[in-house]
């Protein structure tokens, strides 16, 4: 379906320098938190929509548990920083219990559960997320249960851009690892576990190894974009590790194109500037408060016509143009 | 001793409904091989419906029938305009039923608003018994009474009629089923509503004995209901029905013990019949 050569490709180099110059000085041209807090946040939606995509697109593993990794590790820092005070020092610490979490985390549901078929593998890791959700609405004395937990920050990280250009650094890291992950040898082989996973099997390769390796480099992304969340909105609540969070992951990735490297970013852009779009409409007509419906059926819709989603259109109009030239 | 009746009869209720709910996605899975993730979403479309119904004609029978009546209907339109067209891709099928999970959790949202209902006790079946010195709502025991007979129905059905044959017989093997020229893609259109009916059915009773409903809901009893089938065995009628059990005694006592051990023993268990054993109880066989 797509050129074997493109869907790894970055984009150019030009489009990517231009892309981080503009979100770098976006600041000294607006100081509008509304505007900042949208590029940001697409920015910490993209960096998690992108670790999901290396485990669903790239390797062929449905989780529904992902977001798990990004709650737990905003509510390590909210926690951390809450109880023990906010001092850089306490910040590192929780960064790095989460990046630890995160790894155990990994590997365990991974050992236990990777080797079962994808249908079992999505309703064991729906469990966990489960778990995780009511434990965080349960535990009053650590989560602050439904109501959220609200923390200050460090003095370091409490600038009126602080949070913003660490989302947008994050997200450059996160795609330009990405792109290396998936342009090394481990990353042709999740892509060819995905593709024919007895075939990989047959060629002396440990399937079960990658899909765990593919699994907790996926946590460890997702839970420092948790931690980017957390240092952007200074709360946290017990949906960001249900699985909602997850499945938006999903359908971000579905729009933009499942198994690209653009894909899940502009599906984050698509689906954040759309949502919030239609949200706006509900001033108009009540009935546009339930906007992630028209998203729902947008993702069946991409699912039955165009499982490549955007970025397949995209590719398909490429290559259309170049051969009539 | 009184207190153990208490949770028995309880528990037997909670388990009954868990039963209704998972023996759909159970035949379901094992027929088709789909899981269906939006399957907790019928369930609360049978509660909503059945709570506004009584609210508005007072009688509870037409409420449990127009709840029926509505997850058979949504059911209908989910295989006809989605799930059929998935059969034979297996990744498309968990995206796909995902798919049907938000719209139908968008569409409960639409009609019937965010905010926790009351949903009362019907008239007729409100009031307890004295069993043994124990009190029980008489509310469960009609849940206990009406999902027996309703068990009994299904499995007979299953296993006297011949399209109850032809679904048993899809369960082992749909293809050899499809070769001898039966229409599979009927049958499995068939086993689908019958799965949505009876898991809104189920939802139709559920909400007098919380006293309340809400989307809360659909990923609660969802997960309950994956934890049934993977103990029952894919597939396996009978098997839901002695896990839903299993499962509905085992959270009433371990909740009167410790209330936060409840869902974590169940999903543990899940896991570990998962891992070593993922056919379950009484499944025939682990479906592709």
């Amino acid at each position: 379906m797509l050129n074997n050569k493109n869907w790894l490709q970055l984009p150019s180099f030009w489009l990517i320098l231009a892309s981080i110059i503009i979100l770098a000085i976006i600041p000294s041209f607006t100081s509008s938190r509304f505007i900042l807090n949208m590029v940001a946040t697409i920015a910490i939606a993209a960096s998690f929509a992108i670790s999901y995509n290396l485990l669903a697109g790239f390797t062929g593993v449905f989780s529904l548990g992902h977001a798990v990794f990004f709650g737990s590790s905003a509510y390590a820092v909210g926690i951390i920083l809450s109880k023990f005070g906010s001092t850089p020092l306490y910040f590192a610490i929780s960064v790095v219990v989460s990046i630890i979490l995160a790894v155990i985390l990994g590997l365990c549901v991974g050992y236990l559960a990777l080797r079962l078929k994808a249908v079992y593998y999505a309703m064991i890791t729906f469990a966990v997320a489960e778990l995780f959700v009511i434990t965080a609405e349960k535990w009053r004395d650590l989560t602050g249960g439904l109501d959220g937990l609200g923390f200050q920050l460090p003095e370091f990280l409490s600038g009126r851009y602080t949070g913003y250009y660490i989302a947008i650094v994050l997200f450059f890291l996160t795609v330009f690892f990405m792109y290396r992950l998936l342009n090394s040898p481990t990353g042709k082989i999740l892509v060819a576990i995905r593709e024919n996973e007895v075939r990989v099997s047959a060629l002396g390769f440990n399937v079960f190894r990658y899909k765990l390796l593919s699994n907790v480099i996926a946590g460890i992304l997702a839970t420092l974009a948790g931690v980017a969340y957390a240092i952007l909105n200074q709360f946290v609540v017990p949906s960001i590790l249900g699985v909602t969070q997850t499945i938006n992951a999903l359908l971000m990735t579905i729009v933009g194109g499942m198994g690209t490297l653009a894909g899940p970013i502009i599906g984050a852009a698509v689906v954040i500037l759309l949502g919030d779009w239609l949200a706006n409409l509900a001033k108009i007509h009540p009935l546009f408060e339930r906007w992630p419906i028209i998203f729902g059926l947008l993702y069946i819709m991409i699912i039955l016509v165009m499982p490549g989603g955007i970025m397949s259109g995209y590719y398909r109009l490429k290559s259309k143009i170049f051969k009539s030239k | 001793m009184d207190v153990f009746i208490t949770l028995t009869i309880n528990g037997l209720a909670t388990g009954l409904l868990l039963f209704m709910m998972a023996c759909g996605l159970s035949i379901i899975f094992g027929l088709m091989g789909i899981m269906n993730f939006a399957h907790g979403s019928f369930f609360v479309i049978g509660a909503y419906t059945s709570t506004f119904t009584y609210a508005l004609t007072g009688s509870f029978a037409l409420a449990m029938i127009a709840g029926m009546a509505a997850g058979a209907a949504i059911g209908w339109f989910t295989e006809l305009t989605i799930i059929r067209r998935v059969y034979s891709n297996h990744v498309g099928q968990i995206l796909i039923t995902l798919g049907a999970f938000i719209v139908l959790n968008e569409i409960v949202l639409i009609i019937w608003g965010p905010n926790v209902i009351p949903s009362p006790t019907p008239a007729l079946l409100d009031g307890t018994v004295n069993i043994l010195g124990a009190t029980i709502s008489i509310y469960r025991l009609f849940i206990i009474g009406f999902s027996l007979v309703v068990a009994v129905v299904v499995h007979f059905a299953l296993a006297k009629t011949r399209l109850g044959t032809i679904v048993r017989a899809g369960v082992e093997n749909a293809e050899m089923v499809n070769v001898l020229g039966v229409n599979v893609r009927r049958v499995f259109a068939f086993v689908f509503i019958l799965g949505t009916a009876l898991a809104a059915l189920g939802g139709t009773m559920i909400g007098p004995t919380l006293g309340q409903i809400g989307t809360f809901l659909i990923s609660q009893y969802l997960l309950l209901s994956f934890i049934v089938v993977v103990i029952g065995g894919m597939g396996s009628f009978i098997g839901s029905m002695v896990a839903g059990i299993i499962v509905g005694l085992a959270n009433n006592y371990i909740i009167w013990f410790y209330p936060p051990a409840a869902l974590p023993l169940n999903v543990i268990l899940m896991s570990v019949i998962l891992i070593i054993k993922p056919t379950g109880l009484l499944g025939m066989k682990e479906a592709a």
